[in-house]
C-alpha cells in the first residue's frame, strides 16, 4: 500500500506504543540509582548502594537460588521428556494424534492460579508430598507446552530424507536420532531450552502457592518484600532482572529468530 | 513409518502431565460438585451466586478483561499494521520492543507501574512540576491503574496475533483496493480490519483470559480495593483457608475461560472466521 497521511499515523501510533511499553522500565532503571531510603521521582542523586544491599538481602540470595534451580530442573526434565514426545508427534500419524497433542498443550490454557491452588490442593495438602517436589512437578507441566512446540517446529524443517539417509547407510534408529536428528535441530533445542527457561523462572502464580519455608522462587521473595518496604533495592533487582532477559531475548533472535513469536502455530 | 515400535517415547510426557496437571486439576474440579459425605451438590456455586460481595468481584473481573482487551484492540491495531509492513532491521527492532516486555518477569513490570503511577512516582511529579495540581492524585489501587498494568501486561500477546494475522495479507490486495479509489483508511477498515480477523479472535483470547486471570497486577497495582477472582482465590486460600470456597472461585474462572473461547471461536466460526 502506498503511504500516505495515514501510513504516517500508523507509525506515530507505533511509536506511542512502544514509548508505553518500554517507559515504566526506563523509570525504574533510573529509580535504582537513588540514594535515597524510599523510592520516589526523579531520584536525588547516583548511588549504586542498592544493588550492593541486593547481594545483602538473605531472602533474594535464598530466592535466586531457588529460582535457577527449579527453572533448571524443570527445564531439563520437559526437554528430555519433551524431546522424544515431540518427534514421535511430527514423524508418525496415528490415532488420537490430535487429541495427545492439544492434551501436551493444555498448560497453557489453564490458568496458573488455577493450576497452583490445584497442585497445593492434590499433591501436598491431600497428598503429603514435600512443597519443594510440588513445585517441580508444577513447573514441569508449565514448561512441557514450550519444549514440545519449539522442538516440534524446527523438526518440521528437518526434511524425513536426511534421516532415511542414514538409515539406509546403515546406522540404527538410535544413532541416526543421536547423530543426525539432534545436531540437525540444535538451535531449536536451545530456543526450547531458553524460552521453557524464563518461562519457570517468571512464573509467579505456581510458585505462590508452592511456597515455604526455603522453597520460595525470587519473583514471590520480590513481592512479599515490596509489601514491606519500599526502597529502591527492588528497582535495582528489577535492573539485573531486565538485563538477563535482554540477553535471553537476543539469543532468542540468535537461534530461531523473533519471528517465532508471529508465526502461526 | 514404525509406530508401533515408538510409541513408549509419548509415555512420559503422558504420565508426568497426568500427575501434576490432569488429575489435580480434575480433583480439584470436581471436588467442587462432588463429595463422598455430601455426593453431589451445587451447593458452593449457590454460595458464589448468591453472595454479593462474590457476585461483585466477579463482575468487576468480568468489566477489566473486557476494557483492557478493548483498550489492547484499540492500540495493537495500528502497531500491528505497521510491523507487518515493514521488513528488514526496522521490523527486528520493533519486534524486540515489543516481545521485551513479554518475557519481563511480571512483578518486574507491575513493580515499575507502582513507581510511575505512586504518589511520589514519575507522573505525581510530573504533575507538580507542571503546576497542575498542588496534592497529588491517588492512582496506585485504583482499577485505573490494574487496567494500565494489565494493558501493559498483555498488549504484546494482541500485538504478535494480530500481526502474524496480517502478514498473511496480500498486499496486491490493498493495492487493488487503492487502484479501485478506496483511500487509506477505507483501505484498512474493509480490507485489512476483516482478513485480520483470525489473530483479533486469538489474540483477544489470550487478552481477557490473561486478564481475568492474572494475580500480581490485581495484586499489587490494584491492592484489597480493587479485588478480582485471582486475588479473592489467593485470599481465600492461604490467608482465611477456606479451601471450599478457593476452588469454587478456582472453577468459575475455569468456567469463564472455557466460555470465552468457545464464544468467540462460534462467533467466529459463525462469521466465516478459520482460526
Amino acid at each position: 500500500m502506498k503511504a500516505g497521511k495515514a501510513g504516517k499515523l500508523f507509525m506515530v501510533a507505533s511509536v506511542l506504543v512502544c514509548v508505553f511499553l518500554l517507559f515504566p522500565m526506563i523509570v525504574i532503571v533510573l529509580s535504582s540509582f537513588d540514594p535515597k531510603e524510599y523510592m520516589s521521582f526523579p531520584p536525588t542523586g547516583f548511588s549504586l548502594r542498592w544493588y550492593r544491599h541486593v547481594f545483602n538481602v538473605e531472602l533474594f540470595r535464598v530466592g535466586f537460588k531457588t529460582s535457577i534451580k527449579v527453572a533448571l530442573i524443570s527445564t531439563s526434565v520437559g526437554l528430555i521428556i519433551g524431546v522424544p514426545a515431540a518427534y514421535t508427534l511430527v514423524r508418525f500419524d496415528f490415532w488420537g494424534k490430535a487429541t495427545l497433542q492439544s492434551f501436551f498443550l493444555s498448560p497453557l490454557i489453564v490458568p496458573g492460579i488455577v493450576l497452583g491452588c490445584a497442585l497445593l490442593k492434590t499433591l501436598i495438602i491431600s497428598g503429603g508430598l514435600p512443597i519443594y517436589y510440588g513445585l517441580i512437578l508444577g513447573h514441569i507441566a508449565l514448561v512441557i507446552p514450550y519444549t514440545i512446540r519449539v522442538t516440534a517446529a524446527s523438526l518440521m524443517n528437518l526434511p524425513v530424507s536426511v534421516e532415511e539417509a542414514a538409515l539406509s547407510l546403515g546406522a540404527t534408529e538410535v544413532q541416526s536420532f543421536y547423530r543426525v536428528v539432534l545436531p540437525n535441530i540444535k538451535m531449536g533445542l536451545l530456543a526450547a531450552f531458553l524460552l521453557a527457561f524464563i518461562t519457570s523462572f517468571n512464573n509467579v502464580p505456581i510458585s505462590l502457592f508452592l511456597s515455604g519455608p526455603n522453597v520460595t522462587t525470587l519473583p514471590i521473595q520480590m513481592m512479599i518484600y515490596g509489601e514491606y518496604y519500599f526502597d529502591p533495592s527492588i528497582a535495582a533487582l528489577s535492573v539485573m532482572i531486565l538485563l538477563l532477559t535482554m540477553s535471553l531475548v537476543y539469543l532468542v533472535e540468535r537461534t530461531i529468530g523473533l519471528t517465532y513469536f508471529t508465526a502461526s502455530h | 513409518m514404525f509406530f508401533r515400535r515408538y510409541w513408549f517415547l509419548l509415555v512420559p510426557v503422558t504420565v508426568f502431565l497426568a500427575i501434576s496437571f490432569l488429575w489435580p486439576l480434575a480433583s480439584m474440579l470436581v471436588g467442587t460438585v462432588y463429595s463422598l459425605g455430601k455426593g453431589l451438590s451445587l451447593d458452593l456455586y449457590a454460595k458464589f451466586a448468591g453472595d454479593a460481595f462474590y457476585r461483585s468481584i466477579f463482575w468487576r473481573t468480568v468489566k477489566l478483561g473486557l476494557i483492557v482487551t478493548l483498550v489492547c484492540i484499540l492500540a495493537g491495531y495500528p502497531v500491528s499494521f505497521y510491523l507487518s509492513r515493514l521488513g528488514g532491521r526496522r521490523k527486528a527492532v520493533l519486534l524486540a520492543l515489543v516481545i521485551f516486555p513479554l518475557l519481563t518477569n511480571s512483578v518486574v513490570r507491575s513493580y515499575s507501574w507502582m513507581v510511575v503511577l505512586g504518589r511520589n512516582g514519575f507522573l505525581n511529579s510530573l504533575i507538580r512540576w507542571a503546576g497542575f495540581a498542588k496534592e497529588p492524585f491517588a492512582m496506585l489501587y485504583t482499577p485505573f491503574a490494574v487496567v494500565v498494568g494489565l494493558t501493559h501486561l498483555f498488549l504484546p500477546l494482541m500485538i504478535l496475533s494480530l500481526t502474524s494475522a496480517m502478514e498473511n495479507i496480500d498486499d496486491g490486495l490493498m493495492e487493488a483496493a487503492q487502484s479501485l479509489g478506496a483511500n487509506e483508511v477505507r483501505v484498512f477498515l474493509r480490507v485489512v480490519v476483516p482478513l485480520s480477523m483470525p489473530g483479533l479472535v486469538v489474540g483477544s483470547v489470550l487478552v481477557f483470559t490473561g486478564s481475568t486471570t492474572a494475580y500480581v497486577t490485581p495484586h499489587m497495582l490494584g491492592g484489597s480495593r480493587v479485588m478480582t477472582l485471582a486475588t479473592l482465590l489467593y485470599q481465600k486460600a492461604m490467608v482465611v483457608f477456606d479451601w471450599p470456597m478457593a476452588t469454587t472461585v478456582a472453577a468459575c474462572s475455569v468456567l469463564l475461560t472455557a466460555a470465552v473461547i468457545w464464544g468467540l471461536n462460534s462467533i467466529s466460526r459463525r462469521m466465516g472466521v478459520r482460526t
